[in-house]
């Protein structure tokens, strides 16, 4: 598992708050809306603290621009931990 | 969290700048978004319209209202005119000295065109997206907005609705009838709501900036598109075809397409480039 991964994982979870994940384990899978239940506001308050962490490149409102509402909610853990990855590359 | 205290409250704020940033010299305009009423905060445009916005060249701010999203909730200030104070503080208390592009969804189209009557320097344009604040529709939408609201209200507090949500394990519904049950029982908003009056013909005519209506052809809004153009001197309408209030959601590309194609240059030019592996939906030229 990357160490991106487990960087992105960890800010879910601050942003989640831990007693509600006591029972879930963050994988690659984990859906936002489906598996953990994020509102949407909290998705906001996610890519805020990504960028903090990040820069200015992990940034959410360019990640899904395009994106209709389902395919949003469907976003994985993972895949957010890619676009992140993505994002960081030197060419990017 | 990005708070801004202005009027008295603490608005949650975000701004978003252009992707590729602004070169030395260009001055991209300044979009700030205004959502709708109770179940709404700044993720619906954040979602939406604000990705293309700084993708298109523009910088965005986008901000819950008052008692919505992040923001304070207060026990009282709900009403259109309150709405634009808000605003015009904030603007002030964020820097902003520019005129500006308000785009407002549903009530906060009419917290926009209430900010561009009241402080005409403020604002450069107004998009009105499914907004409710012309003419006879809007104020039959109120009337049964008043109503729903009222119904709502009484129900999450007496059927415990956010307790029930949450003793079944549904977080994110428990969390929002929280957050309907502290605006509806615990401020003034359906009584403010109450008071509200659509703009008339003579607020209407004030209007000096540019102004793009876009409406859903279904909508029972869209009769308001009329008013507008009879009264506003400025003013573009667009209609979309097949749907009702829902445009902002439903038609995301079409209504950001219309939104990039009336905002000035370099808004109105795409210059897109991407690393994710997000599907793309360029804005087209739709009119």
């Amino acid at each position: 598992m990357s160490d991106v991964f487990d960087e992105v994982a960890a800010i879910v979870r601050d942003v989640i708050g831990e007693d509600f994940l006591l029972e879930q384990e963050l994988t690659r899978d984990t859906s936002f809306s489906q598996d953990l239940a994020l509102e949407s506001i909290e998705f906001v308050e996610l890519s805020e603290k990504l960028q903090e962490r990040f820069g200015q490149r992990a940034n959410l409102a360019t990640f899904i621009a395009g994106m209709d509402i389902d395919a949003i909610m469907d976003i994985t853990v993972g895949e957010l931990a890619d676009y992140i990855t993505a994002q960081l590359a030197p060419s990017a | 969290m990005p708070v801004i205290s202005a009027n008295g409250v603490r608005f949650h704020v975000q701004r978003l700048e252009p992707e590729p940033p602004a070169g030395p010299g260009s001055r991209p305009p300044l979009v700030v978004f205004v959502h709708g009423l109770v179940m709404d905060n700044l993720s619906s445009f954040y979602y939406t319209l604000a990705g293309p916005a700084i993708a298109a060249g523009a910088r965005v701010l986008l901000y819950d209202l008052r008692g919505h999203g992040r923001s304070e909730r207060t026990p009282s200030g709900y009403t259109a005119r309150d709405g634009a104070a808000d605003l015009a503080a904030l603007l002030d208390a964020a820097g902003v000295t520019e005129p500006v592009y308000l785009v407002g969804n549903s009530f906060g189209g009419v917290v926009a065109a209430r900010l561009a009557i009241s402080a005409p320097e403020r604002v450069a344009g107004l998009a009105l997206i499914e907004a409710s604040c012309a003419g006879a529709t809007a104020a039959a939408w109120l009337e049964s907005m008043i109503n729903t609201l009222s119904a709502g209200a009484l129900s999450l507090e007496y059927n415990r609705v956010a307790e029930v949500f949450g003793a079944a394990g549904q977080r994110k519904f428990a969390r929002m009838a929280l957050t309907a049950d502290g605006l509806l029982n615990g401020t003034s908003l359906i009584e403010d709501l109450a008071a509200e009056r659509p703009l008339d013909a003579a607020e209407l005519a004030g209007i000096g900036c540019p102004v793009l209506a876009v409406y859903g052809e279904r909508s029972e809004l869209a009769g308001g598109a009329e008013d507008l153009r009879r009264h506003v001197r400025d003013c573009r309408v667009e209609i979309i075809g097949g749907l009702a209030h829902t445009v902002l959601r439903d038609a995301t590309e079409t209504t950001s397409g219309i939104l990039l194609g009336w905002l000035p240059r370099p808004a109105a030019a795409v210059p897109v480039q991407r690393a994710g592996s997000a599907p793309t939906r360029r804005a087209g030229g739709a009119r």
